[in-house]
């Protein structure tokens, strides 16, 4: 009767320990644990927290009207930027990973020389140089100089994803291709690309919210982009944790947003069956 | 081993050599020349340069020195050649190659459209009937990883075919396939020749060998130890080479 009780006992502890409910409880506890010590350690500090001085920063109805505060304004420059760089870095990603693979020599100097020199200098030097130093040479402005440095920069990275994918693929594919006769556009457009996607699609969305947060460099070239209207905001009123958490997680719910777009793309293209 | 009427040369190759960056010299002072409609059947151990030999004929490979003419065209730099060259030679490969990303028909139609520039209707109606010819007609909108082996090659064959090609070069078409499959893919071959392609055939399939092919080529080491007509091969063969990789074979 006492070996029947002990199993017993052993065997529902067993689905206790296996059954959803114990991990969402345990996940519970720890995120509770870690907003505890983080909420006792700015208690330490003696902020006085005014959250609810923030919401007016967004937006403001006035008369009925929704108007629209400066964090919004700045959202929506850094989205202007964040889409051109995007289309840029895939642009400027894929064209650096064809002429490394190409036949021309030329080709391959001036793409592998563009990556190194990119990838080992950082952006935000990137980005002076272009505004301060090539900007009055070219008479390039502020907007385009911050466009232009951020697909660079990362479209130097995502050569490198696009480069993988496409060495990646079946060696058989390029040479059925070839024995076709297709010519390189075809054999890319129709046969590689299609199956490199789905090696380089993760990869390269990592790059792309890499972009939405370096965004926020641009910040140091007076752009009034998200993170300089809360650099704004700071410098009005101190409420400087307020301010950056916001931002961080309007930072956030963008990238966010930009992975379960990809997502549901990756799943709806199936690029191989 | 028809009757059957042989054409010009229309391979001419001469004293090819190839060695491979990682030491083999696959050809040595390789030399051959085939007949439009001739089905000529490459046999040899591992290594001895049969498939390179054939990749060499559409310039999957390139060779060191020596010439290759297909056609009256020399397969040189010339880009222009090449091309020429490419369109005119079709290849069956071991592994299929087939475009797993696109149905059977869409492999087919694929270099139909974008290098002999037909239209939509023009190219679905050749693969259409080249399914039909290769018997798997009710496979059109399947993708090749719902086909057998044996399907995806008779696939493989069709897609080379659509582009028309003047030679056909099969690489070990067969190997890859389970027992069972081999005949299928065997059998459009067999009519293949029987429609007077010119075909250069890498295989093992010695009964194959023997009933299909106008001349068998023995290699070994990069060189030609032997040639001639299926019969003389299996019946009375002169180099004991050649003897030696028969009887361990047949």
């Amino acid at each position: 009767m006492m070996v029947q009780n002990s199993k017993n006992y052993r065997k529902l502890w067993a689905k206790v320990k296996r059954s959803p409910f114990t991990h969402i409880f345990m996940y519970i506890m720890v995120i509770g644990g870690v907003l505890l010590f983080f909420a006792r350690g700015t208690g330490q500090l003696g902020y006085d927290w005014q959250w609810y001085r923030m919401p007016r920063y967004i937006y403001t109805v006035v008369d009925g009207e929704f108007i629209a505060g400066p964090l919004i304004k700045g959202l929506l420059v850094t989205l202007n930027i964040t889409w051109i760089s995007l289309i840029l870095m895939f642009v400027f990603g894929l064209a650096t990973a064809l002429l490394r693979l190409s036949d021309s020599i030329v080709g391959r100097i001036v793409a592998r020389g563009y990556l190194e020199l990119i990838r080992n200098t950082p952006m935000l030097i990137q980005l002076f140089v272009i505004y301060f130093v090539l900007g009055p040479i070219f008479d390039i402005d502020r907007m385009t100089s911050a466009i232009l440095t951020l697909s660079l920069f990362e479209g130097a990275y995502a050569s490198e994803i696009f480069r993988a994918g496409i060495i990646s693929t079946h060696k058989g594919q390029h040479e059925a291709a070839y024995s076709l006769g297709l010519g390189t556009f075809h054999t890319y457009w129709h046969v590689i690309l299609p199956q490199a996607m789905r090696q380089i699609l993760p990869p390269l969305t990592g790059q792309a919210i890499s972009l939405i947060k370096d965004s926020a460099l641009v910040s140091t070239i007076a752009i009034y982009d998200l993170t300089q209207q809360a650099n704004a905001i700071v410098a009005e009123t101190f409420l400087t944790f307020e301010a950056y958490f916001t931002i961080a997680a309007i930072y956030l719910v963008l990238t966010i947003t930009m992975s379960i777009i990809v997502n549901i793309m990756e799943k709806r293209f199936k690029f191989v069956h | 081993m028809q009757e059957k009427e042989l054409g010009d040369h229309i391979i001419q190759v001469d004293k090819i050599n190839k060695t491979f960056p990682n030491g083999p010299h696959a050809l040595v002072d390789f030399s051959s020349n085939i007949r439009r409609k001739e089905v000529v059947v490459v046999i040899g151990p591992s290594g001895s340069g049969k498939s390179t030999f054939l990749r060499c004929l559409n310039g999957l490979e390139e060779i060191d020195s020596g010439s290759i003419i297909i056609d009256g065209i020399p397969l040189d730099e010339n880009k222009k050649n090449r091309l020429e060259i490419r369109k005119e030679v079709g290849m069956v490969f071991q592994l299929f190659n087939l475009f797993p990303h696109m149905t059977v028909l869409e492999n087919i139609n694929l270099a139909q459209k974008c290098v002999r520039k037909k239209s939509k209707e023009e190219a679905l109606k050749m693969s259409v009937d080249l399914l039909k010819k290769v018997g798997i007609s009710e496979k059109a909108d399947n993708y090749p990883g719902q086909l057998s082996g044996g399907q995806q090659q008779r696939v493989a064959i069709a897609r080379a075919l659509a582009m028309m090609p003047k030679i056909m070069l099969f690489d070990e078409a067969t190997s890859a396939l389970d027992p069972e499959m081999i005949g299928e893919v065997l059998e459009v071959m067999k009519n293949l020749a029987g429609e007077g392609m010119t075909m250069i055939i890498v295989t093992h399939e010695m009964g194959f060998a023997r009933e299909v092919s106008d001349r068998v080529i023995f290699m070994e080491d990069g060189a030609i130890v032997e040639e001639g007509t299926a019969e003389h091969f299996f019946t009375n063969s002169q180099e004991d080479r050649t003897k030696l990789f028969l009887s361990q074979i047949l």
